[in-house]
């Protein structure tokens, strides 16, 4: 659906995009994660064809983004941050004007706009003036004007900035429900949204593609994934630490204690990331050596453990290649 | 041309969803009503709109840009330029659109100055060739201060920067063609005072209809809507 081959972007003299290649497939929802400047936005309104890029290739559906650009806008529902409306503009008058500008006409038109008003809940807004609204229903009509053409390519950026809570949490059910069939890319900072909605994440960080993959591939190659908890008194034993016995286990890196008081420690295990679920081995280690355990639980890597590690890797790297980060899987 | 229209739609409705649109129609009525009350509606005076139409050039100067600051300028500020530039549209289409429905809102605007042909009728024997030149020569200079105030509100996302350039521009080309003239001289003044707007827009008022200001203000016009376009345009290279 979506490949970019070597895309470069320059403003001036700032690189804000560097060489970034990628294919998505139809049907992929994919989450593109990265501090602000990263090159996010540019490489989304390059693929929306907002902006050519300097060098290199954008094609979606087979289309190239610079010469076929007017048809590749009609394959794509853009919502830009914030989701810009015309203010004065009644919500129903808006999306027929949408709908117009993608070409649908009469019944047509009234069909899509009825639909994509539908699918966003604004039935009890479509008389009001779109400057009345609350940012949570501004955003619903913003997600509802790019359904309008029904896009086979979704790309939200930033859907639930400056939302509350409660507003998040329905915009984020909203993505869900539309992405259905669609290939959807979305543009987020609140990493448990992508977690939760994307198949795949791309993290961005100095114009490059860092990290790739699926959540969790990403999160369980991060060193820490293979890490674990366990609570075990010696106090029967017969004779080896605890220490001792899991520093032996095949593929430990470390184990570090930490007392919790006269007969209970608490033990930090750490495997190599592709160690695999090392649970039962612990356990079949601890009853051997007669180790009582009250606790064994694999430590959670969440989204956001990856975000800050590559993050700092890419800060710490200036020369810093499109290569995906040692941390990362490649989708 | 569909995606034109649409845009020039709903560019003249949004004049008329806020009050900018009305206070412009009325401040715009009430001056060149006053004009006419104190300098036409008089006994002994000609039954022609040529008062009218002088003061509308010099009105225009001042309402035309203040209609076309927002055009392109409120897009950007307000993001929904983004919205039309991923829309399937080209930037001549966009620019064209926004162009026409500034034109549609000041013939909109216009449209109550009928009640003065009517007045006229009611109370003389009007000349109706040089009222149709005066519009004539009202309409294609309004189009050339919009498509100016156009390329301006493409140059900013500040309306007041569109607007004031809009207007220091048409005056300093007032005030540098006069003083360039008068310094030239034979024969070159002519030459120069084909440059002056409110020269041209004089003749239609007096029932001229010279070929050259048709063309002379058509081209402008077209100039400023084709710099538009460049402008629009280059914000994707940029």
């Amino acid at each position: 659906m979506i490949e970019l081959r070597d895309v470069q972007k320059h403003f001036g003299t700032v690189h804000a995009v560097r060489g970034v290649s990628l294919d998505v497939p139809a049907g992929q929802i994919v989450g593109i994660l990265g501090p602000n400047g990263a090159g996010k936005t540019t490489t989304v309104r390059m693929i929306a064809g907002a902006i050519p890029p300097s060098s290199g290739s954008v094609r979606v559906s087979g289309l190239d983004s610079v010469r076929d650009t007017i048809e590749v806008r009609r394959a794509i529902g853009y919502l830009p941050e914030s989701a810009p409306l015309y203010r004065e503009m009644k919500v129903g008058d808006y999306l027929a004007h949408r709908a117009g500008l993608q070409g649908l006409r009469g019944t047509a038109r009234r069909r899509a706009v009825d639909s994509a008003a539908e699918q966003c809940h604004l039935g009890e807004v479509m008389r009001r003036r779109t400057g009345q609204l609350s940012k949570g229903y501004r955003q619903r009509v913003g997600l509802a004007s790019v359904l309008l053409h029904d896009p086979k390519l979704l790309i939200l950026d930033e859907p639930t900035s400056g939302l509350d809570p409660e507003q998040i949490a329905e915009t984020r059910g909203l993505i869900r429900a539309l992405a259905g069939r669609r290939t959807m890319l979305l543009v987020s900072h609140i990493l448990p949204e992508v977690e939760r909605v994307c198949d795949r994440i791309l993290l961005f960080a100095r114009g490059r593609v860092q990290a790739d993959g699926p959540p969790g591939t990403l999160m369980g190659e991060l060193p820490g994934a293979g890490r674990y908890t366990v609570e075990a008194s010696s106090a029967g034993s017969l004779g080896a630490s605890a220490e001792m016995v899991f520093g032996a286990l095949p593929g430990v890196e470390s184990v570090e204690a930490t007392p919790l008081n006269e007969s209970w420690t608490r033990y930090l295990i750490a495997f190599a990331p592709s160690a695999g679920d090392q649970r039962e081995s612990i356990a079949l280690a601890a009853r051997s050596a007669n180790l009582l355990i009250r606790e064994l639980r694999p430590q959670a890597t969440t989204l956001e453990d990856v975000y800050l590690r590559l993050m700092a890797y890419a800060e710490n790297d200036p020369g810093l290649s499109s290569r995906a980060a040692p941390a990362a899987g490649a989708a | 041309m569909r995606p034109v229209l649409l845009i020039a739609g709903r560019e003249c409705a949004a004049f008329f969803r806020t009050s900018a649109g009305w206070v412009t129609i009325a401040l715009y009525t009430l001056l060149s009503g006053l004009w006419i009350a104190l300098s036409t509606l008089r006994p002994g005076e000609p039954a022609t709109l040529r008062a009218f139409f002088g003061v509308s050039h010099w009105i225009l100067l001042f309402v035309a840009p203040a209609i076309s600051m927002r055009l392109i300028a409120e897009e950007k500020r307000s993001g929904t330029m983004e919205v039309l530039m991923t829309s399937p549209i080209s930037d001549w289409q966009m620019v064209l659109g926004k162009y026409l429905g500034a034109v549609g809102f000041f013939l909109l605007m216009l449209s109550p100055s009928l009640v003065y042909v009517g007045l006229l009728e009611a109370l003389a024997d009007p000349e109706y060739g040089p009222i149709a030149t005066g519009y004539a020569g009202v309409i294609l200079v309004g189009m050339l201060y919009l498509s100016a105030g156009l390329f301006t509100s493409a140059l900013t996302e500040n309306q007041v920067v569109s607007l004031l350039s809009t207007i220091f521009f048409f005056v300093l080309l007032e005030l540098g063609v006069t003083q360039g003239a008068r310094l030239a001289g034979p024969p070159f003044d002519r030459a120069i005072y084909g440059f002056s707007v409110l020269l041209r827009a004089g003749d239609f008022a007096k029932g001229i209809i010279d070929t050259g200001h048709v063309v002379a203000l058509l081209a402008g016009s077209a100039w400023f809507i084709v710099l538009s376009v460049a402008v629009v345009e280059s914000r994707r290279w940029r």
